[in-house]
């Protein structure tokens, strides 16, 4: 039996957050810090998302960690590699990873463009698939049992008009983290995810119009999510012995949301 | 962050707490700042337990009862409240296996009575005798435990998972039925996992073995429930609730092949 006082401590880790820029992974980036983790923050494009990640890197060297930014194009796999290996040399190794990054489209199926597909694809699931792919590889080379949380939405497993490019991204998000678990679970990597529900700033998916408000009287808590709200799961999920037999699992931060029917 | 971990103050009852995962979890959750009340029907664990507990800090009482009894868990919950000034969360924990081994269309009806009476009455008796005391009070949490053999496959202890997955039912129930009391229901579903620490190399490479069908490659052991109760009871997963959780190391994800298949097709 570890000592219980280090279940849920990230004391000296070293972790890496693509997507610090939007607010789950920079909810997620900040309570690792609290858990007492250095961080990397990814953020996904080279414009005001970096002013984002920024904001989060101050956050957290305010705790007295050390954090800096990354500019991580996710669409393409080798920039994906060579930046996580850019980002481990830097560190001095990388022991936690979380993905988050998410492009929303609302659209019909009929006016939905190929270019529209294989965008929703390559930011939403494709970049994840990289991330697994790339902190797998890292954790091989120092021999360290890693821990990968991709963030993803209850989309993947419950449907909602409008939403096929993003609905079937997600559902590949969720079977990547079934499948990815099992193949690594022997080198001791542990691969889960965090699925989220409404959260309260999703105005890209929950409008304010008369449908878009009925949504959100629909978590069983009766409120939409906050980013502070991923925290305490992301950490759990990240530490070494908190969740060591946690695999493949996809745990929903929804408020209840997937148990209404 | 840590701070949201803690359970310090709050009361947390443990039914099954005398032994195996019950006691795993009572571990973790004294360790974290609770004060634990355990029920169970064997007093000699109870009292093992508490020492334990109290030989490492923590705070720790117990009451013998028998959670298939409602009389008793009415006791129960009336003790836990008197000891400590209430109740936080309780994990309806107790339950195990009971019955015969007899094939489902021989399964006497005693048994069968017997198996559900342990495993989803003490559940309904324990869930709905804490959560009155929580409801006046306007907060709380209930966790149950179920099995993964309730929800996922059924051999021989066919009543043991029919049983389990009432449980299971009862979660959903009740998540609904407790959300707009601010009470979050989880529920907790162990794969296989040893109710103890191994005894000796014998028995080690026999769990080995086990294990090694497994994605991770070694089975669960008793005190991984620990840290899982610890989350689910403590505000780090204050917007969490209806949700079932495997601690199972993949098992039932990898459940659809031999678990080193690999299969190979070109295209």
């Amino acid at each position: 039996m570890p000592p219980q006082a280090r279940y849920f401590d990230l004391t000296g880790k070293k972790a890496m957050v693509v997507g610090a820029d939007n607010p789950a992974g920079g909810a997620i980036a900040r309570a690792y810090a609290e858990a007492g983790a250095d961080v990397a923050l990814c953020a996904l494009t080279a414009d005001e998302a970096v002013m984002r990640a920024r904001a989060v890197r101050r956050d957290i060297e305010s705790l007295g960690r050390k954090a800096t930014e990354y500019v991580m194009d996710v669409t393409l796999g080798k920039n994906v590699q060579v930046t996580t290996r850019q980002i481990a040399k830097e560190m001095g190794g990388l022991d936690i990873v979380a993905c988050a990054p998410d492009l929303f489209l609302g659209k019909p199926i009929e006016r939905t463009t190929d270019s529209e597909l294989a965008r929703v694809m390559q930011v939403n699931f494709a970049s994840q698939y990289f991330v697994v792919r790339t902190a797998a590889e890292e954790f091989r080379r120092d021999h360290r049992p890693g821990r990968i949380t991709l963030v993803t939405s209850v989309i993947g497993e419950r449907s909602m008009i409008d939403t096929t490019a993003y609905a079937a991204a997600h559902g590949a998000v969720y079977s990547l983290v079934r499948a990815a678990a099992h193949e690594l679970a022997g080198e001791g990597i542990r691969v889960n995810a965090i699925s989220l529900g409404w959260m309260d700033y999703m105005d890209d998916r929950i409008d304010e119009s008369e449908n878009g408000k009925r949504a959100k009287r629909f978590p069983m808590l009766r409120r939409l999510g906050h980013a502070d709200d991923i925290g305490g799961t992301a950490v759990w999920l990240a530490s070494d012995f908190g969740a060591d037999y946690i695999v493949g699992e996809i745990i929903a931060v929804d408020g209840g949301l997937l148990q209404h029917q | 962050m840590q701070e949201r971990f803690r359970l310090d103050g709050k009361v947390v009852l443990v039914t099954g707490g005398g032994r195996g995962l019950g006691r795993g979890m009572a571990h973790a959750l004294a360790a974290a700042g609770a004060q634990v009340m355990l029920a169970a029907r064997t007093q000699e664990q109870l009292d093992a337990t508490v020492q334990e507990i109290r030989d490492a800090g923590g705070i720790a009482s117990s009451f013998r009862a028998d959670v298939t009894d409602s009389a008793q868990v009415d006791a129960m919950i009336d003790a836990c409240i008197a000891e400590f000034g209430g109740l936080d969360v309780v994990f309806a924990n107790a339950g195990i296996g009971g019955g015969t081994d007899a094939e489902f269309w021989d399964y006497p009806d005693w048994a069968f009575d017997e198996v559900v009476k342990i495993n989803l009455n003490s559940a309904v008796y324990t869930c709905r005798a804490a959560t009155k005391a929580m409801i006046e009070r306007g907060t709380g949490g209930v966790l149950v435990v179920t099995s993964s053999v309730a929800a996922y496959r059924a051999s021989r202890r066919w009543a043991y998972a029919v049983a389990k997955g009432g449980v299971l039912s009862l979660m959903k129930v009740l998540s609904g039925l407790l959300a707009p009391h601010n009470i979050r229901v989880n529920c907790i579903t162990p794969g296989v996992v040893s109710q103890r620490d191994v005894r000796d190399e014998r028995e080690q490479a026999e769990w080995d073995q086990r294990g090694s069908f497994f994605p991770v490659k070694r089975l669960g052991e008793w005190w991984e429930m620990g840290p899982l109760a610890v989350y689910l009871a403590s505000d780090a997963s204050a917007y969490v609730t209806g949700q079932d959780f495997l601690i199972d190391g993949g098992m039932v994800n990898a459940g659809i092949a031999p678990m080193s298949y690999r299969p190979h097709h070109e295209i």
